[in-house]
C-alpha cells in the first residue's frame, strides 16, 4: 500500500512562527482538501541521526503543533516535517527549512517610548525614549491639555535582539484651570 | 573585429558610504557603447585566484556611472574594472588605478533641525542610513564648559535631548560617526532656541 | 545599526561589527541551506558544540574557524546566482578584516592554542573531510549563524 498512501497531495506552507520563544509549528491543508485530514509531526536536532514523533502531535486534525520545549535549546538548530492522511492515503513528509530558535525569533514588545501630539496645530510627534527594566515609568514634565500616547519594545541584550513596537496607548492630561 | 578603445579615467566618489563609480565614456560614432563593470575584493585577489566578480546592476549599461556601494561592504582594499561593448566587439578590460577602501570615504556634517516645544528641546536628524550614527551636543549658552552629549544609534523621528529652563539660549551642534570604518565627520553648524511658555516654536 | 562590540575572547580584546556579515548571511541563509540535504550531519555543532568551548579556548578556535573559512569553505561554495555569489563575496572579505583583527592578539600572545581546542578544531575539520568538498563548504556556509551566534 506503499505506493497508494503517498498519493495524498501535502501539507502545505510548513514553518516555525516563534514569539517570545514560544515556537509552534505551522502549516495549510493540502490543496483542495476539505475536512478529515489527520496529521503527524516529527522533528530533528539538525546534526543529530534521528528523527522524533511528537506524540501529542500524532492524528491530529489542526494545523499546529507547539514544539518549543522541544526546540528549547538555542544552542541547537531544528527541522519539523508534518504528514497528512486522509481515507488510507497519505502524503510525503513535508519539512520545515532549518529552525534556529535564537535568530528566528520574534519577541513581543516593553520598553516604551512617548510621544505627543496637538490636536488643532500642525499634527507632529515628540518622542522620549526610556529604557526601564521593571515595569513602571514615570515621565515628569508633562503639558497640560495635551494627549501623550505610548507604545513600548522588548530590548534583550544577549542575545542582542529586540522586538517591534505594540500598539500605542493614548491619554490626555487635564487642562490648567489656572491658564 | 576592431578591439574598442578601453575606457579610461575610471575613478571612485565616495561620500557617507556611498560609493559610485564612474569612467569617460568611449566614442564610437553612430554607435551605442555599452559598458559592463566588475569588482574583486581583498578576498578574490590573495585566496580565490584572482577572481572578478560581475555587478549585474551595470552589466551592458549605457550610463557611465555605476553605484557599487552594495558591493563595498567590508573594510578592505577593492579592485574596480570596466569594459565597454558595441554590438559583437568589444575592449579590452579598464582597470581603476589604485585600490578603494571604504575608509577614505568622505564623511560631511549631518542636517538637523533644533526644535524648541514649550520647555522641551528636541533635535531632528537626517536618516543616512544604518551605517550612522550620530553624536549630539548641546549646552547652555555661555555654559560652554558644561557640555552634554548624547549618542544617536538609531534616527527614527525627532529625539528629545533635554527640559530647558526658560530664559537662556539652548545652543546644539551634531557630526555623525561610522563604527564600520571607525570616523566621524566634521560637526554641523550651531543652532540655538530659547524656551517659549507652552507654545511650540519651530526654528526656520 | 551598525554594532561594533567589544569581543573577548579569553584574554583577548577585539572591537568588531557583525552587522554587516550577519545582514550578508540572512540575505542568502535560505538559498544555501536548502542546498544541504543533509540533516543528520553537522560541521560546527556536532558531536562537540562550540557552545561547550572554555573561555580561555575561545581566541584560539575563533582564529582557527576564521581561517578554516577564508581558506577552505568560501573559495567552494561559488553558485549559479551571481546575487548570492556577491553577498559570499561581502561576507568573505568582512571575515578576513575580522582575521587581521584577531590577529594583533595572536601577535600579543593572548591567543594560546591548548589541547583541548585543538582537539574541537580537528574534530571540526574531520567533519569537514567526511563530506565531498562541494558539499563540506556548502554545509559550512550554511551553518555560519551557529559560529555568529557563539561569537555573540
Amino acid at each position: 500500500s506503499g505506493v497508494l498512501c503517498c498519493s495524498l497531495p501535502n501539507p502545505r506552507n510548513v514553518h516555525f512562527e516563534s514569539i517570545n520563544m514560544k515556537n509552534v509549528l505551522h502549516w495549510s491543508a493540502p490543496e483542495g482538501i476539505g475536512h478529515g485530514v489527520l496529521y503527524k509531526v516529527k522533528y530533528l536536532v539538525y546534526g543529530v541521526g534521528k528523527w522524533i514523533r511528537k506524540p501529542e502531535c500524532r492524528n491530529i486534525n489542526r494545523t499546529w503543533c507547539d514544539l518549543s520545549s522541544e526546540t528549547s535549546d538555542y544552542e541547537e538548530q531544528y527541522y519539523a516535517s508534518v504528514k497528512a492522511f486522509l481515507n488510507g492515503m497519505c502524503s510525503d513528509w513535508i519539512e520545515t527549512t532549518r529552525f534556529n530558535p535564537l535568530t528566528d525569533s520574534k519577541e513581543s514588545s516593553s520598553c516604551s517610548q512617548i510621544y505627543r501630539r496637538k490636536k488643532n496645530l500642525l499634527f507632529y510627534v515628540f518622542q522620549w525614549w526610556f529604557s526601564i527594566s521593571n515595569n513602571t515609568l514615570v515621565v515628569p514634565w508633562l503639558e497640560p491639555g495635551t494627549a501623550y500616547c505610548v507604545s513600548a519594545q522588548i530590548r534583550v541584550t544577549t542575545p542582542l535582539l529586540h522586538s517591534g513596537f505594540s500598539k500605542e496607548y493614548c491619554i490626555a492630561t487635564l487642562k490648567d484651570k489656572t491658564a | 573585429d576592431a578591439l574598442l578603445p578601453t575606457p579610461q579615467n575610471i575613478s571612485i566618489l565616495s561620500t557617507n558610504m556611498k560609493h559610485f563609480l564612474s569612467w569617460s565614456p568611449v566614442i564610437v560614432q553612430g554607435e551605442t557603447v555599452r559598458y559592463s563593470v566588475e569588482f574583486q575584493g581583498e578576498y578574490e585577489r590573495d585566496y580565490a585566484n584572482e577572481s572578478w566578480i560581475p555587478i549585474c546592476e551595470c552589466s551592458l549599461i549605457t550610463a557611465t556611472v555605476c553605484n557599487i556601494t552594495e558591493d563595498i561592504s567590508a573594510t578592505v582594499a577593492y579592485n574596480l574594472r570596466v569594459r565597454a561593448d558595441v554590438g559583437t566587439r568589444r575592449s579590452e578590460w579598464g582597470t581603476m588605478k589604485g585600490f578603494f577602501n571604504r575608509i577614505t570615504t568622505s564623511l560631511t556634517p549631518p542636517l538637523m533641525k533644533v526644535i524648541a516645544d514649550g520647555y522641551h528641546l528636541f533635535v531632528e536628524l537626517e536618516d543616512m542610513g544604518p551605517a550612522f550614527q550620530f553624536c549630539v551636543l548641546y549646552w547652555k549658552k555661555g555654559q560652554e564648559s558644561r557640555v552634554q552629549q548624547k549618542v544617536v544609534k538609531e534616527v527614527s523621528s525627532v529625539v528629545h535631548l533635554d527640559t530647558m529652563e526658560a530664559g537662556p539660549d539652548y545652543c546644539v551642534k551634531a557630526q555623525t560617526y561610522v563604527e564600520a570604518i571607525n570616523r566621524s565627520s566634521s560637526f554641523s553648524q550651531t543652532q540655538c532656541v530659547r524656551a517659549q511658555g507652552g507654545t511650540s516654536m519651530w526654528l526656520v | 545599526t551598525a554594532g561594533n562590540r567589544i569581543f573577548h575572547f579569553g584574554q583577548c580584546r577585539v572591537s568588531m561589527s557583525m552587522t554587516e556579515i550577519r545582514l550578508g548571511f540572512t540575505a542568502i541563509k535560505a538559498n544555501i541551506q536548502a542546498r544541504d540535504p543533509i540533516r543528520t550531519l553537522s560541521i560546527l555543532s556536532h558531536p562537540h558544540s562550540l557552545h561547550k568551548v572554555k573561555s580561555s579556548d575561545r581566541c584560539c578556535i575563533t582564529h582557527h574557524l576564521f581561517n578554516f573559512y577564508v581558506d577552505k569553505v568560501f573559495k567552494h561554495c561559488k553558485t549559479e546566482d551571481s546575487y548570492i555569489n556577491r553577498k559570499i563575496s561581502s561576507i568573505a572579505n568582512s571575515f578576513l578584516s575580522m582575521k587581521r583583527k584577531l590577529r594583533q592578539c595572536h601577535e600579543q600572545n593572548k591567543c594560546m592554542c591548548e589541547e583541548e581546542s585543538t582537539e574541537k578544531f580537528k574534530q571540526i575539520l574531520a567533519n569537514y573531510e567526511g563530506l565531498n568538498v562541494t558539499s563540506a563548504a556548502m554545509k559550512s556556509l550554511g551553518e555560519l549563524d551557529i559560529l555568529l551566534d557563539w561569537m555573540e
